[in-house]
């Protein structure tokens, strides 16, 4: 690794300590956030417990599938705000002219700005996800997977909210249309993707990336348990697995090229960029 | 060598206008208007390394705007400039090294630690090794007397004290230039004559330039030698501070009824009104 990258690497590790903090100066309120959230998140689950005693499978999935659906999306999303809560509030930044400070100093403008906030209640939802993935049926084989695909869906996230928050540096009120987009993406998430069907399966899957951040990994997760428990020959595990490979490779692939194209647009639009000359305060 | 050179700056901004009323919004969604603003019109000027130049003018003039461009905030529409050699614009990471910013009204501090960490988030962001950051930590708290409160949350200092740690902070890397952008804003007359002092000292004690802007005539005065003025984006003014006030007293200045008694603020006040000055909302 370069000097320039392990700099890179410590100021942002530094920044994301800082944040986390900042969060902590009140442990209680810092608990609290956490465990509620996680709360918050178990009581969605109850309508799934009931609509899987009135029938069997919804959209080709089982409960545990669902429960590993529900458990990617919320520690994707968890990791995603815990290390790059910045991306989230972007259209805010640029509105109020709050980039200076990043602009100032010697380092990569995105990073430093996408790692400059972290959201603590969110590391409730990641912690819920991994108790989500060990009840669906846990496996250390599924556990490094899921690992995997949280990273490439936490990639995937920042970076369709990055590249969304960037159409700001052109558009006035862009951010209401994207909020939206992002908040839709995280209801889609939590659906079984065989319920779409047609165009808006389409769109899911290309214009709206919640296909490759968690519908295909979970499809991964479940066909590698799957394999696993059927007791497959040498041959055919080899197959599997390398099958499981390339599309583990696939989502890894689109989750960087989605975010190339999301910090191209970022430095597309950071040339348009007005500054202001609000007071302000880094909280 | 020059540490600054802008020739022929520019920068427009285009922006979205609406007549009033409801019926002007709607109109404004179905048949959207941009004005373009003239914010920075061709300005040219040059500053020797170690100088400290006042950058002057009312609000809307343009001063900010350019520091900005000269920092690589901004990029400028037009004309070049050379920040200690260097396009803030194309080498923004390797001027960021070399350069120091305070903005008064803008904190780059976190609140929420103590100004020692600080310091150290800085140290990390210049990629200074730690063992040298202590050592400048140690020399800068010395110098400017922050050991009573170096371990003290940002959130629980005074103004001031606030001030004087920005200044130190954006001092951790040993930039060669200094953008100040009001630092005394807000600050009651004793700590705005502490911070002049700490802005002295740097400048002698480090070889520093420094650009200063500032709607508070003390510190241009008790500071500069050199006075750039500015008014609706352009330079109205480029002057030393002495030929100023000798060219105004004096009555060289033909539109002008000058007392013996004139203040610097009297005199800039003049100017502006001389040069019909547009404030921007």
């Amino acid at each position: 690794m370069s000097t320039a990258v392990k700099n890179q690497v410590r100021v942002c590790l530094l920044s994301v300590k800082y944040n986390i903090m900042r969060e902590m100066v009140n442990p209680v309120t810092f608990v609290t956030n956490i465990l509620f959230m996680m709360l918050n998140n178990a009581t969605i689950l109850v309508q799934w417990f009931i609509l899987f005693r009135l029938r069997g499978e919804i959209g080709g999935y089982t409960m545990k599938d669902v429960m590993l659906l529900w458990g990617l999306t919320a520690s994707s999303f968890g990791l995603s705000k815990v290390l790059f809560a910045r991306a989230f509030s972007l259209p805010e930044l640029i509105i109020s002219g709050k980039l200076d400070s990043y602009l100032v100093q010697p380092k990569n403008v995105c990073l430093s700005m996408l790692t400059s906030a972290t959201s603590t209640a969110s590391i409730g939802d990641f912690l819920y996800g991994l108790v989500l993935m060990a009840f669906s049926g846990f496996s250390m084989g599924r556990l490094v997977l899921f690992l995997l695909f949280t990273v490439t869906g936490a990639v995937i996230f920042v970076a369709f909210t990055l590249l969304l928050g960037s159409l700001s540096f052109w558009f006035v009120r862009a951010e209401m249309a994207g909020g939206q987009i992002v908040s839709g993406m995280i209801s889609f998430m939590t659906y079984p993707d065989g319920i779409f069907q047609g165009v808006s399966r389409y769109l899911l899957y290309f214009l709206i990336p919640v296909g490759m951040a968690v519908w295909k990994p979970v499809h991964i997760m479940t066909a590698f348990s799957g394999n696993a428990d059927n007791g497959m020959s040498v041959g055919a595990a080899g197959q599997s697995l390398q099958s499981g490979l390339a599309a583990l490779l696939t989502v890894a692939g689109y989750a960087i090229a989605l975010m190339s194209i999301a910090v191209f647009i970022f430095y597309r639009g950071l040339r348009r960029y007005s500054s202001s000359s609000l007071m302000e305060a880094r909280m | 060598m020059y540490a600054i050179e802008a020739e022929d700056l520019s920068k427009t901004f285009r922006v979205r206008v609406k007549e009033k009323g409801m019926r002007g919004s709607i109109r404004a969604i179905l048949r959207p208007q941009v004005e373009k603003i003239t914010a920075v019109d061709r300005v040219s000027f040059t500053v020797e390394e170690g100088e400290m130049l006042a950058f002057i003018g009312p609000n809307g003039a343009g001063k900010s705007t350019t520091i900005k461009m000269l920092t690589g905030i901004l990029c400028p529409d037009g004309g070049s400039v050379r920040v200690l050699g260097l396009d803030p614009v194309k080498r923004r990471k390797q001027l960021a090294y070399q350069i120091g910013t305070v903005f008064g009204q803008k904190e780059q501090l976190w609140t929420h630690l103590t100004p020692y960490d600080n310091f150290r988030f800085f140290g990390a962001i210049y990629d200074i090794p730690d063992r040298e950051t202590e050592e400048r930590i140690g020399e800068l708290a010395e110098r400017f007397a922050l050991e009573a409160f170096i371990n003290t949350p940002v959130r629980n200092l005074s103004l001031g004290q606030r001030i004087r740690c920005e200044i130190v902070a954006s001092l951790i890397h040993k930039p060669g230039v200094l953008f100040l952008d009001e630092p005394t804003i807000g600050l009651d007359p004793v700590v705005k004559e502490n911070i002049r002092g700490l802005i002295r000292q740097m400048n002698r004690e480090y070889h520093t330039t420094i650009l200063l802007t500032s709607h508070d005539v003390g510190d241009i005065e008790k500071l500069c030698r050199r006075i750039i003025i500015m008014n609706a984006g352009q330079i109205v003014l480029d002057d030393s501070m002495e030929h100023l006030k000798q060219h105004y007293l004096s009555g060289e200045d033909a539109e002008s009824v000058n007392s013996p008694s004139m203040s610097l603020e009297d005199i800039i006040m003049e100017i502006y009104r001389a040069e019909g000055r547009t404030e921007k909302v």
